[in-house]
């Protein structure tokens, strides 16, 4: 048992916390949010540093140094607040491509590595809300093709990516856990349709609609449905690192604040009730890194003890995210409301962040169903 | 980064699993499981049956006499011993004066007085809070004034842990009015069986009489049972509370009764209600948070790195943690918590319990831990010091 990172995590680390720093100042973000919320320039920087290679193996022309590396270079990329994808791309998207058939992964894993070619997950149903085996989008076979037909909405980037993984099913209604599979589809082929649009923290999504859009099988159903959680469950270890980052930073902008602000002639930082308040925001901070650990530490565990593990991560996570981000505006006062400076960017990075991969309540009724008769960290 | 314990850690923690299953006397476990009463007998029979085992003082270095653990290890133990149903090691001894003597007693005090507390023979109480000094504990009062070869002490220390129980009691007290209120303050070792020292109980809302107020009245102490320097006592009393600190978050035993939640609560039938189990699940993602945090802790000190300076957060959340599993608990009992027999804490009470009699100790524990919020440097003091690394002064 240790928390120790190596020296090549720390190396990857300190690389990414120096391009944030140097490369992805407060400026730069707010001109890439204006300009629709994802730059191709920074995605070839994000490319140079090796972090679209994270999540894909060497074989398959990446530079995967496995979850805790990925955990280190997440957790700096929530700390600069970066717009672009990483996780969605490198992580999400590369851990179902890892398991296609060896042609389609020979196609695409190299590109998606190098940043050449952007490919998202595209699950999100109007009426699945956090389920993820409520997939109404339709698969049909025609001789060894495939065509899609259906929507999905809030895919990341979806109009600046170059192919898109799908869920949709070969049979059964659209709550049927059985007949559901994954596939590759790309944006440039016909029947398909993007409308991108900004989210509340700046970064892009799209709607997206596929009319019989062509499309490769990537995992059949059956395991299709376990390798859709993987994703999901790799999205949330990220995502739980990425907010530890954007929770650090914001904590960091708070206490500095508290020391510099002056009211009745003396620091705010010196009253005992906004000092309370702060102990409590560095509980949620500690209390969601260790979870963050956790998730991370638990990905390569037996399915039903990650999920569980990950479920109650993202509890956690929702908890700390919402406790200290309400706190730091509050603490802030006016000016942690204003759009000019950061702290409402962090507020709202925080916000965006609960509600993807499903909100705290509904990893709560995860945990819930899945508690066992033992507790802790090792049940 | 590596989550699991190594194949020597897991050899070693199945080693004392082994023997403390052995070793714990069946009756004493039955009673620390289900929360009834514990006498001074049962805990002093688990100390001696670990002294013999050289376990008592198991974070003692072993130039003393303890077993060489290190920090993984010490968690394993202790670990093991709360998951077993042993009594919580009272601490008074062997994990906070002992420390003390070793750092800044004599020679001749380490002779005299650490064998009695490595064996669990000698019962120990610590004499820190006054009537008017809780969290200000450097306001203490009780005055030590030298007399040739002698202190004569007066004054009176209050919250007493099992002060009816001790053989000997460490305390603060004040040699100087001079300076600074820490600057006058020396640590003094009293044997209670002194002519002037009188114990009384204080009975809380449990019903129970576990804590005590001690007074001293002229009591006269050698000069020898002084620790360390004259006025110095406040710099040993802050080094106790170091040590105090390193299983301050009791989540072997928050695990524990986290199980035993469950397990009422599906006895009740209240695990199907959702509204009740979703706050069940709540409580574990604290008490795996929680865990997850002191083995970061664990894993920074047996790393030799900086340590994590996150005691005080320990102690808060391991504090509210075992609140609000005993109101769940109590909750999951429903109605049937709130008949008050005092006789009912006793194992094998045989009386009519309006429900059944697992039903006694729920509130009672309930109302017992309201304390963990408030001893030990209370929550709003932790939250104090933790504010203070962040901020500064």
């Amino acid at each position: 048992m240790n928390f120790e990172f190596s020296d090549d995590q720390e190396q990857l680390a300190q690389a990414v916390q120096r391009w944030v720093e140097r490369g992805y100042g407060f400026e730069r973000r707010t001109a890439i949010a204006r300009a629709g919320g994802f730059s191709a320039e920074a995605w070839g920087e994000i490319a140079e540093l090796g972090l679209l290679g994270l999540g894909t193996s060497e074989d398959d022309g990446g530079m995967a140094m496995g979850p805790v590396a990925a955990m280190l270079a997440m957790e700096a990329l929530g700390r600069g607040l970066v717009l672009e994808p990483v996780a969605a791309v490198a992580l999400v998207a590369a851990s179902v491509l890892a398991q296609a058939p060896a042609q389609v992964r020979a196609r695409w894993t190299p590109r998606v590595a190098s940043g050449d070619a952007r490919v998202v997950l595209a699950y999100q149903e109007r009426a699945a809300r956090y389920r993820l085996d409520h997939v109404d989008t339709r698969a049909v076979a025609a001789g060894d093709a495939w065509t899609l037909a259906g929507a999905k909405s809030l895919v990341p980037i979806g109009d600046q990516a170059d192919a898109f993984v799908v869920s949709a099913r070969t049979s059964g209604d659209a709550d049927d856990a059985n007949g559901i599979a994954l596939f590759l589809v790309e944006r440039s082929a016909a029947g398909v349709q993007t409308r991108g649009y900004a989210l509340q923290d700046g970064s892009r999504a799209a709607e997206l609609t596929l009319a019989g859009a062509p499309a490769t099988l990537l995992v059949p159903p059956g395991p299709a449905l376990a390798t859709l959680q993987l994703a999901i469950d790799t999205g949330i270890a990220a995502l739980a690192a990425e907010a530890i980052g954007v929770m650090d930073k914001l904590f960091e902008l708070t206490v500095a604040y508290m020391n510099t602000r002056k009211q009745f002639g003396v620091a705010i930082g010196s009253f005992q009730a906004l000092r309370h308040r702060v102990a409590d925001m560095k509980m949620q901070l500690e209390l969601a890194r260790s979870m963050s650990y956790y998730a991370t530490l638990r990905l390569a565990a037996d399915p039903a003890v990650r999920r569980r593990a990950v479920a109650q991560a993202k509890v956690q996570l929702g908890q700390s995210a919402r406790y200290l981000g309400q706190q730091a505006i509050q603490l802030h006062g006016g000016i942690g409301m204003t759009d000019e400076y950061i702290a409402s960017h962090y507020f709202k990075r925080l916000t965006t962040m609960e509600m993807q991969f499903g909100d705290t309540l509904h990893h709560l009724g995860e945990v819930s169903a899945r508690m066992l008769e033992t507790a802790g960290v090792f049940a | 980064m590596d989550l699991e314990f190594t194949p020597q850690q897991q050899a070693f923690r199945a080693d004392v699993r082994a023997w403390v299953r052995a070793s714990l006397p069946p009756d004493i476990g039955h009673k620390v499981r289900h929360g009834l009463r514990q006498s001074r007998d049962d805990m002093q029979r688990w100390a001696r049956i670990l002294g013999a085992k050289g376990w008592l003082g198991h974070a003692w270095p072993t130039e003393f006499g303890g077993p060489g653990w290190d920090a993984i290890e010490r968690h394993l133990f202790e670990e093991e011993c709360a998951l077993a149903g042993a009594p919580r090691i009272v601490p008074f001894g062997p994990v906070m004066v002992a420390p003390v003597i070793m750092a800044f007693g004599s020679a001749e005090q380490q002779r005299r007085f650490l064998p009695g507390i490595a064996s669990g023979d000698v019962w120990w109480s610590q004499g820190y809070s006054e009537p008017g000094s809780g969290s200000d504990l450097a306001s203490v009062k009780t005055r030590a004034v030298r007399e040739g070869d002698r202190y004569i002490v007066n004054g009176q220390k209050t919250w007493t842990t099992f002060g009816q129980h001790g053989d000997w009691i460490f305390c603060l007290v004040r040699t100087s009015t001079e300076g600074k209120p820490q600057a006058g303050i020396s640590f003094l070792l009293i044997d209670m069986k002194s002519p002037g020292v009188t114990v009384r109980p204080i009975v809380l809302m449990d019903g129970e009489a576990e804590v005590n107020e001690v007074f001293f009245d002229d009591v006269q102490v050698p000069v020898d049972n002084l620790v360390g320097e004259e006025n110095q006592g406040w710099t040993y009393a802050k080094y106790l509370l170091a040590h105090e600190r390193t299983n301050i978050a009791d989540v072997n035993r928050s695990k524990r009764e986290l199980e035993r939640l469950k397990r009422l609560a599906q006895q009740e039938g209240v695990w199907d209600d959702l509204r009740f189990r979703d706050q069940v699940a709540l409580l574990e993602v604290d008490v795996v948070a929680l865990e997850m945090m002191v083995l970061r802790v664990l894993s920074a000190q047996a790393g030799g790195r900086k340590a994590l300076d996150v005691a005080g957060l320990l102690k808060i959340k391991g504090s509210e943690i075992q609140q609000r599993c005993a109101e769940l608990q109590m909750l999951a009992g429903g109605a049937f918590s709130l008949p008050f027999i005092f006789e009912a804490m006793e194992a094998g009470w045989q009386g009519d319990f309006v429900g059944g009699p697992q039903y006694a100790p729920l509130a009672a524990n309930y109302l017992n831990l309201r304390k963990t919020t408030i001893y030990g440097g209370s929550n709003e003091v932790q939250r104090n010091i933790v504010a203070q690394t962040i901020l500064g002064v």
